[in-house]
Order: C-alpha cells, then sequence, then structure tokens
C-alpha cells in the first residue's frame, strides 16, 4: 500500500507541476521560443540559421535504426533530468534495465538478464568499444563522460548483432559527443552537495586554423559513500579526475577526420584500510569519413584504449586494445543500398592473480576478425524496405560464428511506420566463461568451463512508430528465445573433494515484452517525456544440467517500470523539471518495488550563466536498487541534493 | 495497479492536448521563412517573368509539408513590386510558371528525373533529402541538432542562370558534386 500511495503522490506532484504553470496567462517571453509568422519574417539569414526548431526527435535517417527499437536521450533530456552520471543519465531510457548497485557500480542491461557483470549489451563511445573481454561486460566507474560533452545517445533494444560489434545480444548505447565546433569558448562549472561532495569541470574550444576546432577539457570529482542496510557508513566514497581532447577537422564537404582522447586516474575506498581500488586508463580514436559520389561513401576509424585496475588482494587487470574498422556505403541501382564493413581487434590482457580470483592463463593475447554486410532493399520507394544482413566473425574461442538478421520497414502514412525483425544474435564467450578459477569458500570452487560456447539468441521484434506535430509515440513489442545460456554446473568428484562448480552452456530462456515510449511538446514551454516497459524473462535448465539457479544469477530484473520526465519554462528565467521512475520489485534478489523523484531547478540569468539546485531520489531518504538479500554487498542509495553553477565565456 | 494509474494519466493529458496545438516555431514554419526569403537573394533571368505583372512562384512538387505555413508567411508579402503565390503539383509536367520549388520527400526519392526534366529552366530547387545537393539539387536544408543548417550547389544553380548572392553563399555549406 505504501508504494501505491508514493507513486500517486509523485505522479500528482508531476502533473500538477505542469497544470499550475500553464493554467496561468502573463509569461514572460522567452527567447527562441514561441515567435510568431511575422516576427520570424524580421530575422536575417543566420538567425533563421540559429533558431532551435521544436521538431520532435529527429527520424533516424538508417533503416537499421529506423526498424529497431530506439530511444534517443538528447543533450537536452540530460541537462533537464539533473543526471549526474552517464550511467544514471541512462535511466532516461525506458528500454534499458537501469539500477546503481553502489557508489560507483551500476547493473545496466536491456530486455532483462542484467546483473553487475551483464554480458549482453554493447557499450560505444564515439564508436569505440568499452567492454571489458574478462566478463563482456562494463566498469561503469571508468565511463565517465562529461555529461556537458554529450550531444546525444543512442539506446537500441534488442539485437544489434548485424551492424554493430560483437555483444549487441539485447542491446547498444552509443554516446556521441559533440563535434568540436559546437563546443567552442571556455566553460567553467562546479558545484557540490550531499552526495555530489564536489565536481568541476573546465573547457576551452577553440579554432585552429579556418577548417580545425577542438577543445580541451578537464574534470573532477568526489562521490559520497552509500549505505550498508543496517544503516552503517559502506565507506564506498570515491574521486576521479579525467582530462581530454577532440580535434575535428572538415578537410572538404566531403570529407571530414576526427582525433579524440581522455585519461583518467581514480581512487575508491574499502572499508579495510588498504584495500582502496585504484583505476587509470586512457585511449585515442582516429575517425576519418569521406563521401566519394553522391551514392557512395567510405569511412575508417582505429583506436588504442589502455586500462588499469588494481583491487589489492583480490585482483589487478593491465588490459590494452587495438582496434580499426572500415566501412563502405554504396547505392546500387534505383533500389539497393550496401553497407559493409571489416574489423580487427586485438586485445592484450594481463591479471595478477590471488588465491581466491584468478583468470588462467594470466596473460593473454586475443583476436577477433569481423566482416558484415547489409542490403537494404527499397521494395516500393520511401514505403516499404527491407534490410538483409549477416555478420561473420571471428573469435580465438568458437572460431567463426554468423548472425543474420532481416528487417522490414513499412511507412503506412507520413505519420506512422510499422517495423519488423528477424535476428540471430551470439553472445561468444568472455574470460570469465572459460579462464576462471575462483575459491567461493573453504570447500568450494567456480571454474569456467574449458567447453562454453556461445549463447545463441532468436529475436522476434514487431513496433510501431508515430509521429505527429509535437508528439511521438513509438511501441516496441518482443520474443526472444535463447539456447545455451549460461549455466552453474555441480560436478560431483569424491565426498571428500571441495564441491566444485563448473560454468556450463546448460540453460534454456524465453523473453518477452513491451516498450513504450512517448515524446510530447504540450507547449513550447512544457515539455513531457515518458516511458513504460514490460518484461518477462524465464530461464530453465536443460535435461542432464544440475543448474538449480533457475537464472537467478543470469538474469535480475523488474517486469516493469516506469518513467516520466516533465520539464517546463518558468518566468524570470528558471526552469523546473521533475523525473519521477517507478521500478517494480526484482523477485530473485528480494529487492522490492521502488520510486523515486528528481527535482532540477535551473536558473539563467543570462544566456552565459546557468545555477541549478537538483534533488536525487528525494522520495526516501534512503532505498535499494540491487543485490540480492543475503549479500553482504548490498548497499542503500541516499537521497541527495547539490548545487551547479556554469559560466560559458 | 499503480502503473496502469500513472500510464492512464499520461495517455489521457497526451491524448487531450493532441491536435489542439502544435510547436509556434516548428520546423516547417522556419523552413517556410527560409523559402520565403530565398527569393530576396536570387537573381533570376528576364526571362523567368515574362512581364511585370508576373507574381512570384513558390511551387511545391509532392505532399506539402509545410502545414499551412508557406500560404501565410508570403501572404500579403510582394518583392520588388511582385506578389508572392504559392502552387502545389503533383507532376513535374504541371510546372509552368514557377520560381523555388521545393520538391518534398516522396518526389525527392525520383530527384535524377525531376532534375533532367526541369533541366536549365530558372527554377530554384529546394529539398531536405539526404545528398539533395550532392544529386544535382540547389538549397538543402539540413536539420542539425534542431536547427536548420543551408547545403548550397552553386554549379546547379548556376546550370538554371540562377545567381546567388554571396550573402547566401556565405552562410551555407558548399557542395560541389564528384563523380558525375
Amino acid at each position: 500500500m505504501a508504494d501505491l500511495r508514493t507513486v500517486a503522490v509523485a505522479t500528482s506532484m508531476v502533473f500538477t507541476l505542469g497544470f499550475v504553470c500553464f493554467t496561468q496567462p502573463g509569461f514572460a517571453q522567452q527567447p527562441d521560443s514561441s515567435l510568431s509568422g511575422e516576427a520570424l519574417k524580421k530575422l536575417s539569414i543566420e538567425q533563421l540559421m540559429n533558431l532551435q526548431v521544436t521538431s520532435v526527435s529527429k527520424r533516424p535517417e538508417r533503416l537499421s535504426q529506423t526498424a529497431s527499437a530506439i530511444q534517443v536521450i538528447t543533450q537536452e533530456d540530460i541537462r533537464r533530468s539533473g543526471a549526474s552520471s552517464l550511467a544514471e543519465a541512462l535511466r532516461l531510457a525506458t528500454n534499458l534495465q537501469v539500477a546503481q548497485v553502489d557508489s560507483r557500480q551500476w547493473a545496466i542491461s536491456a530486455r532483462g538478464f542484467n546483473s553487475t557483470t551483464a554480458n549482453k549489451l554493447l557499450v560505444l563511445i564515439d564508436g569505440r568499444t568499452v567492454y571489458t573481454p574478462l566478463f563482456s561486460g562494463v566498469f561503469w566507474d571508468v565511463q565517465e563522460v562529461p555529461l556537458q560533452d554529450i550531444d546525444r545517445i543512442e539506446v537500441i533494444s534488442g539485437p544489434g548483432a548485424t551492424l554493430w560489434g560483437a555483444n549487441a545480444v539485447n542491446g547498444v548505447i552509443n554516446v556521441i559527443t559533440k563535434d568540436a565546433k559546437d563546443t567552442q569558448g571556455l566553460l567553467l562549472s562546479g558545484g557540490g552537495g550531499t552526495e555530489q561532495h564536489g565536481f568541476g569541470t573546465v573547457r576551452y574550444g577553440a579554432a585552429l586554423g579556418s577548417r580545425v576546432r577542438a577543445r580541451i577539457y578537464g574534470r573532477g570529482f568526489d562521490r559520497d559513500a552509500t549505505m550498508r542496510t543496517n544503516g552503517q557508513d559502506a565507506a564506498d566514497d570515491w574521486y576521479l579526475g579525467q582530462g581530454g581532447f577532440r580535434m575535428d577537422w572538415e578537410a572538404s564537404s566531403a570529407s571530414r577526420a576526427t582525433l579524440q582522447g581522455d585519461l583518467y586516474d581514480g581512487r575508491i575506498s574499502q572499508p579495510s584500510p588498504g584495500a582502496d581500488i585504484a583505476v587509470s586508463g586512457g585511449n585515442v580514436t582516429a575517425k576519418w569519413s569521406r563521401t566519394i559520389s553522391g551514392k557512395s561513401s567510405l569511412a575508417g576509424q582505429l583506436y588504442y584504449d589502455r586500462t588499469h585496475r588494481d583491487i589489492p588482494g583480490l585482483f589487478a587487470e593491465d588490459l590494452d586494445t587495438y582496434d580499426v574498422d572500415l566501412q563502405h556505403g554504396t547505392r546500387l541501382g534505383a533500389r539497393h543500398d550496401v553497407v559493409w564493413g571489416l574489423g580487427y581487434r586485438l586485445i592484450n590482457d594481463r591479471i595478477v592473480n590471488s588465491s581466491f580470483l584468478a583468470f588462467l592463463p594470466a596473460h593473454v593475447a586475443r583476436q577477433w576478425f569481423t566482416g558484415f554486410v547489409q542490403d537494404e532493399i527499397a521494395l516500393v520507394p520511401n514505403r516499404l524496405h527491407v534490410a538483409l544482413g549477416t555478420k561473420i566473425e571471428h573469435n580465438d574461442y568458437t572460431g567463426f560464428e554468423i548472425q543474420p538478421s532481416g528487417r522490414v520497414n513499412w511507412r503506412l502514412s507520413p505519420s506512422g511506420t510499422l517495423w519488423a525483425a528477424v535476428s540471430r544474435a551470439l553472445r561468444t564467450p568472455s574470460r570469465i566463461d572459460r579462464e576462471l578459477f575462483a575459491r567461493v569458500s573453504a570447500d568450494s570452487f567456480l571454474a569456467g568451463g574449458p567447453g562454453f560456447h556461445s549463447e545463441e539468441e532468436l529475436a522476434y521484434e514487431l513496433g510501431y512508430r508515430h509521429q505527429q506535430g509535437s508528439l511521438a509515440l513509438s511501441v516496441a513489442t518482443f520474443y526472444s528465445r535463447y539456447h545455451g545460456l549460461r549455466s552453474l554446473e555441480q560436478v560431483y568428484v569424491n565426498p571428500l573433494a571441495p564441491d566444485t562448480v563448473v560454468i556450463g552452456n546448460g540453460q534454456d530462456g524465453e523473453s518477452y515484452g513491451a516498450e513504450l515510449t512517448a515524446d510530447y511538446r504540450v507547449t513550447d514551454r512544457w515539455r513531457l517525456r515518458a516511458g513504460y516497459t514490460e518484461l518477462r524473462v524465464r530461464v530453465w535448465p536443460n535435461p542432464g544440467s544440475t543448474d538449480m539457479s533457475r537464472g537467478a544469477t543470469e538474469s535480475q530484473a523488474p517486469d516493469r517500470q516506469f518513467f516520466l520526465l516533465s520539464s517546463v519554462d518558468l518566468p524570470a528565467h528558471l526552469g523546473l523539471a521533475a523525473w519521477f521512475r517507478a521500478i517494480d520489485d526484482i523477485n530473485n534478489q528480494v529487492v522490492p518495488a521502488y520510486a523515486e523523484l528528481n527535482v532540477t531547478l535551473t536558473w539563467r540569468p543570462t544566456s552565459k550563466v546557468e545555477c541549478s539546485l537538483v534533488g536525487q531520489n528525494l522520495l526516501h531518504s534512503r532505498h535499494r536498487e540491487f543485490g540480492a538479500a543475503a549479500s553482504p554487498t548490498r548497499r542503500d542509495i541516499q537521497r541527495g541534493v547539490y548545487g551547479a553553477v556554469a559560466w560559458r565565456f | 495497479m499503480a502503473f496502469l494509474r500513472v500510464t492512464t494519466a499520461v495517455l489521457l493529458v497526451c491524448a487531450a492536448r493532441l491536435g489542439a496545438q502544435t510547436g509556434k516555431a516548428s520546423e516547417a514554419q522556419v523552413k517556410a521563412v527560409f523559402l520565403f526569403n530565398f527569393a530576396q537573394f536570387v537573381d533570376w533571368p528576364p526571362a523567368a517573368f515574362p512581364d511585370t505583372e508576373t507574381p512570384l512562384v513558390i511551387g511545391i512538387l509532392g505532399a506539402d509539408p509545410f502545414e499551412g505555413f508557406l500560404d501565410q508567411t508570403v501572404r500579403g508579402e510582394q518583392l520588388r513590386g511582385r506578389a508572392f503565390q504559392v502552387r502545389r503539383y503533383r507532376s513535374v509536367e504541371e510546372i509552368k510558371t514557377c520560381h523555388i520549388l521545393f520538391i518534398s520527400r516522396p518526389a525527392g526519392d525520383r530527384l535524377d528525373e525531376i532534375t533532367a526534366s526541369l533541366k536549365n529552366r530558372p527554377i530554384l530547387t529546394v529539398g531536405d533529402d539526404d545528398g539533395f545537393a550532392e544529386r544535382g539539387g540547389m538549397i538543402r536544408f539540413v536539420t542539425d541538432r534542431s536547427r536548420i543548417r543551408l547545403q548550397i550547389n552553386p554549379q546547379a544553380a548556376e546550370a538554371a542562370h540562377l545567381t546567388i548572392s554571396s550573402k547566401l553563399l556565405r552562410v551555407a555549406e558548399v557542395i560541389t558534386p564528384t563523380g558525375r
């Protein structure tokens, strides 16, 4: 009952916010909004070009995206939400399951199969895969992209394996940062509060010659610890410093190049002295693209990424990743749009093992070769398009793997599009599946399975997208069948030997559900963004498997979730945004359902200064989002308040 | 239950406001104003205006994406003593006197055919399709991060004996078609 009440109270708050503001006339004029036709005609061409137009989120241009469950988080959404990290901003995509585990760890996945080591999601930052070959997942604590620099985040739920890299089994997150030409001048921002102790960013952008724009930035933050379930401080507070640059060169109207890189260094406190976790790393990416003619284009990318993590007494890792990709798109005849590409990746992973946790061998070099081709066929130009494609990958564990997909995009009317897709996607083995050796307790072991093969998914999707005036609606439904999911097989040796559990492919599963999103500009000053997801995941052991978990270790996700972001521009250069979310319980972890609210008040006295006051997780003094009930590492997330100021020169 | 209630509330609010109004500085409206403004930045050959009474015609080929804003924008306007007129065409054959032609999306797919049949007629072609300017269109609207940029293909304009003012070229991205 208590939960129901909270939801009702929060909802009415969110709506009242909007209604109170809009039933009262006499608003101050805001720049760029509510310009009459007459006023528009008085503007110069330059002014027209600088005008922010209120088109609803742009229709993605590629069919691979339009025929998929894509949601786009814009810079404006991030700014209004008051999110303080990339992981938190991802809560704006309801087709993701996002749970904060402790002060720095997040469990993020799409279409279920969530855990702190979620392994079915591909995350790219400006084309660079942020992925650990240890468990095919993401260490979210070192993906601290400065939020002001993000242009948009594209979140695709469902398999994206054909066009994107390995791992895009249940979704792709594509973080795209701003072009250097959009971050010119000096930006100083900083602030602090209860959970976000302190943070600051300096960014400077300038022109280097007539065709090159560049920016450099430096930032740092210090975040408070979370709480143990008994109310004691969990002592997991942490800080991170990061710096980087980006250069964009418009060589000609047809060719452009980008060079960018980052360096970071951080330290995460632990309760026992001397056990603080050290993280550091850096990356550099070079990209080049050229339009050969109106019908053909070529793009190349090269990156190097280095990451270091030291958990004293348990584990240390140094990982180097080298990656090169090439992509060519060409139009063949009137009806065919063909894209194909090649990629190569080399990783060099060095682990310092401990007596509790080991990867054997400790030092590996592994390589991946990938190729893909997709043909988009205009059966009825601009009305009915079909895309057929496949990815072929070679990895050192399982050799050649094929991941085909077929997609149909049918534009029913100028405003409505129906799409459907069938895909096969694979989650190829990672080091944890084959090379792990862990002492779980004095008399039990967990070991990787030398015969572990790829997990297979067959996904069927059907969706509809509608865009009319200031409203954009989208519904995506899906059914997926999984074969050979990871299982924990009990191995009997003899009564005196320790219990041994070996990783196998002994489980099958299925998932189905629906993802709804709506983006609605109610008036020029009031915007709503809402999302709702229903999800069911079922995992069962195959005959012969001794796994008893029934998916509890593989998928930890709520059956449903809802969010609503309501943001209004108020008189006197004020803005107010309320971001409400309600997440159902995760029953295999006994994490209760919860509802939370973030509220952001902003004041922009001039276009150069912005002050904001943000309340995070306001409905409860503390709540939990993830972690098994009996786990000693389960943490409570606390209510937080912070203030921030940003100057632009 | 609680979830249902919240969702219903959202849908009700959306439904109630739907159709009641659209954004005032919408993309369609700004593009309509651009089209109107282009007239000031382009010089047509004398033959384009047979007499002093000939209006300046802005045509739309294919579906009209402007939601009535184009008619609203040019209503009562004059340029060098000429009135503006908006005309809509279903096919290229219907186009007689026309000075600025917006080629909307479905029609834009047959751009090659359209430019071939318009060949050398002094009509400023405008569109927003990908690669519009590369494929022989003269001005393309590019919506980029909620702002509208222009791409101009001056060669195509020259071929049609149109002169685009350097003031407009300066703020646009100049496209030079290659490989044709």
